[in-house]
């Protein structure tokens, strides 16, 4: 029976939509994955280097030791964006003379394979055997190494168990995002350090196997707390309902003053909170307007006169996230409703109108959001100022009108990262003019004037942009309405 | 109201449909009818400009549908799910519609009004995505949608599909009030004859994309249908 389970996992894996539709953008994928963990695992090896040659840390063991509970606490976050819960398969299962307990376990434990749960494994187990078994011994590295995988593997389970208790509710992401915040700032300002506070749990397991039984009971707890919700939650109705109106109700009421093109718009801004996919791009931007605190009070980066070229990269982030990922994909998001807006009278001319409201709209709340970073220089205020504008005089205008080369549809309710519907290898390509861009006026005119020259130049080919934006989007519009038929066959017949 | 002239599609080397000449007046009721693969939705599709015709047009109002688009706010439609915005709630979609149409709240409330009996308290008030609710009561936010913004043609495909008997009975006395007080011409598919024979001043029947029988008399539909769909 188990055996007829794996198997049934197994196809399910391999026929997804985001493996089989293409299977270039299958191997790509693939790849990514495999260079990722890759460097993951180099990371590892030279973590004992990192931490003694750069940061000057003479103990390593017990740096990384008080360092293990922000990697946790990042662990928490990636995981709560990225893990997939395993209840789609529930419905399929739930019917069949199978117990349901039999069922949970199952796909608890076939939730369980996924790369994720190897990353501790790689950046620690080099660690362990370069850096503690020369000092410790073979047998105090093993129990440390174990340690910190346990805790990790606990973590899979309690992040599980809290996705599915509080999904896509506020409550959860608020929560994640404070107790983030708390225990940066509060280290940041030197409160306390909770790093230290945790630093003789990890310590404590090189000198005795005691954490590991605590920590597997740990595990063990962890697995059963979720199964038990699992296993009383088991119907359809409670794991996988449809959402209901209660968060994802509001109107941005000053839209209705753009006409026609406003209300496509938030039309669209209610697309984008009620599907996971697009919802999740949307938090990106959150998680993007903190990129900058790596760079920007980073040493390796600061110069002694003008600033670091990589800042434009950074600023052209920042300030236009969402519209680079959600742009690559213009019109797929309407794919399940595109009949609707070709049947409008002007429907499409508006929808590419509000779509550019939207953009420009999110871009601008992501700049005034960033604005604070002032406090590492003004130079950092005219970066995003100058990125700002060219984002939604240049780049976004580049992203709309490559994405319309050969839109794919998709389902919008499908899970969000690493979900790879919808894409094509355009979507792929389209990236590297999309960050070339900004360079290509920044630097000729950096070099030959000086960099603020450079950033003079492209907030001015951004407003440039801005200005003639109407006769663009207008063109834009034309293209599509010149595609239709291509378009809305492509997007019935493949869904 | 609306013709057709020398329509054809053809896919790759199969032509889906060819239809020479088609006439619809106004606040005529038209139903079509045939097999599945007919091509009954494909000429829903090309009345509607969804699809591109391969030769031949389609003119509403002396306007070709592929050229212009004044077309648009004189004829409402309901094909398939494709047609609503499954992410909102009935409410809210009806309300973005009649801010593309340009309607007054209370123009609003009078049109849901007439569908109350229809809707049987299961759309309205119901906080439920659209994509959430059953498919019988997609099919109704549909069909009011379709019918919103007092359109001069209404196309529908399969409505009663999926409806439950009260709906049906209901769907058809709303469509014949309709024509009656406002003289609205409606194109319906439809596998049921009963209702089709019902409704309808005229019958349609496709076979492979061309129409084999146009019926305009009500006391011979019944017996020619059987004939056609009996296949023993």
């Amino acid at each position: 029976m188990v055996k007829n389970l794996i198997k049934l996992e197994i196809l399910k894996r391999v026929r997804s939509t985001s493996f089989a539709r293409s299977l270039a953008i299958g191997i790509f994928v693939f790849f990514i994955g495999i260079f990722l963990l890759g460097y993951l695992f180099l990371f590892g090896l030279v973590l004992n280097k990192l931490v003694k040659d750069v940061l000057g840390k003479d103990d390593a063991v017990v740096f990384i030791n008080s360092c293990l509970l922000y990697f946790f606490l990042l662990e928490l976050i990636y995981r709560y964006f990225i893990q997939q819960l395993p209840v789609i398969s529930l419905g399929s299962f739930l019917h069949l003379p199978l117990s349901k307990s039999r069922i949970i376990h199952f796909l608890l434990g076939s939730s369980f394979i996924s790369p994720l749960n190897i990353i501790s494994l790689l950046v620690f187990g080099p660690f362990a055997f370069l850096e503690i078994q020369p000092l410790y011994g073979t047998f105090p590295a093993g129990i440390w190494l174990t340690a910190v995988v346990l805790t990790s593997w606990s973590i899979h389970w309690f992040i599980l168990w809290f996705k599915q208790r509080f999904e896509d509710s506020m409550t959860g992401t608020i929560a994640v995002f404070t107790t983030l915040l708390i225990s940066l700032g509060a280290n940041y300002l030197g409160i306390y350090d909770m790093g230290a506070f945790f630093e003789p749990v990890f310590t404590f397991a090189l000198e005795s196997p005691v954490p590991i039984f605590l920590l597997l009971t740990v595990l063990i707890l962890s697995y059963f707390l979720c199964f038990a919700f699992y296993r009383q939650n088991a119907y359809l109705e409670e794991l996988s309902e449809g959402e209901h109106l209660q968060f994802a109700n509001k109107n941005l009421g000053f839209l209705s003053k753009f006409g026609l093109a406003g209300e496509m718009a938030n039309l669209e801004w209610k697309l984008i909170i009620r599907h996971k996919k697009s919802r999740t791009y949307l938090m990106l931007c959150l998680i993007f307007l903190l990129y900058g605190l790596i760079f920007y009070n980073n040493p390796a980066y600061q110069t002694t006169s003008g600033f670091s070229y990589e800042f434009i990269f950074v600023g052209t982030f920042i300030t236009g996230i969402f519209m680079l990922q959600y742009g690559q994909l213009f019109l797929s998001w309407n794919s399940p409703a595109f009949d609707f807006y070709v049947h409008q009278k002007n429907g499409l001319k508006a929808l590419v109108r509000g779509k550019y409201l939207l953009f420009t709209g999110i871009s601008l709340l992501c700049f005034i959001l960033s604005v604070p970073y002032v406090y590492f220089g003004w130079d950092v205020l005219l970066i995003h100022l100058a990125t700002f504008l060219f984002n939604i005089g240049v780049t976004m205008h580049l992203v709309i009108y490559l994405a319309l080369w050969k839109p794919k549809p998709m389902d919008l309710n499908k899970g969000s990262m690493f979900n790879y519907e919808g894409m094509g290898i355009s979507q792929f390509l389209m990236f590297i003019p999309l960050i070339a861009a900004p360079y290509a006026v920044f630097l000729p005119f950096a070099y030959l004037f000086g960099d603020y020259a450079g950033l003079l130049a492209m907030s001015i080919a951004g407003s440039f942009g801005i200005l003639v934006f109407r006769r663009i989007s207008a063109s834009i519009a034309e293209k599509i309405i010149q595609n239709k038929y291509e378009i809305s066959s492509s997007f019935r017949q493949e869904l | 109201m609306i013709k057709i002239n020398a329509l054809k599609k053809i896919y790759g080397e199969t032509t889906v449909l060819n239809i020479p000449e088609l006439s619809i007046p106004k606040s005529q009721c038209f139903g079509l009818v045939g097999n599945n693969g007919a091509g009954k939705t494909t000429l829903f599709r090309i009345m509607l400009d969804l699809v591109r015709a391969t030769e031949g047009e389609v003119r509403v109002d002396e306007e070709d549908v592929s050229k212009g688009e004044q077309w648009k706010t004189k004829v409402g439609a309901y094909l398939d799910e494709n047609m609503l915005l499954s992410f909102l709630s009935p409410e809210e979609y009806f309300t973005a519609l009649r801010k593309i149409y340009q309607l007054s709240e209370q123009d609003l409330s009078l049109h849901l009004e007439k569908f109350s009996d229809f809707f049987n308290g299961e759309i309205l008030g119901n906080k439920k995505y659209i994509r959430d609710l059953s498919k019988g009561n997609i099919k109704k936010v549909g069909i009011a949608a379709a019918m919103l913004g007092n359109p001069e043609a209404v196309l529908l495909d399969e409505p009663f599909e999926n409806l439950d008997p009260s709906s049906q009975i209901r769907l058809k006395k709303l469509i014949l009030k309709e024509k009656a007080d406002h003289q609205v011409t409606f194109l319906i598919s439809s596998h049921d004859l009963n209702h089709v024979i019902e409704i309808c001043d005229r019958i349609v029947l496709l076979e492979k994309g061309e129409m084999v029988k146009d019926l305009q008399e009500k006391y011979d539909m019944t017996a020619e249908l059987n004939a056609y769909f009996n296949v023993g």
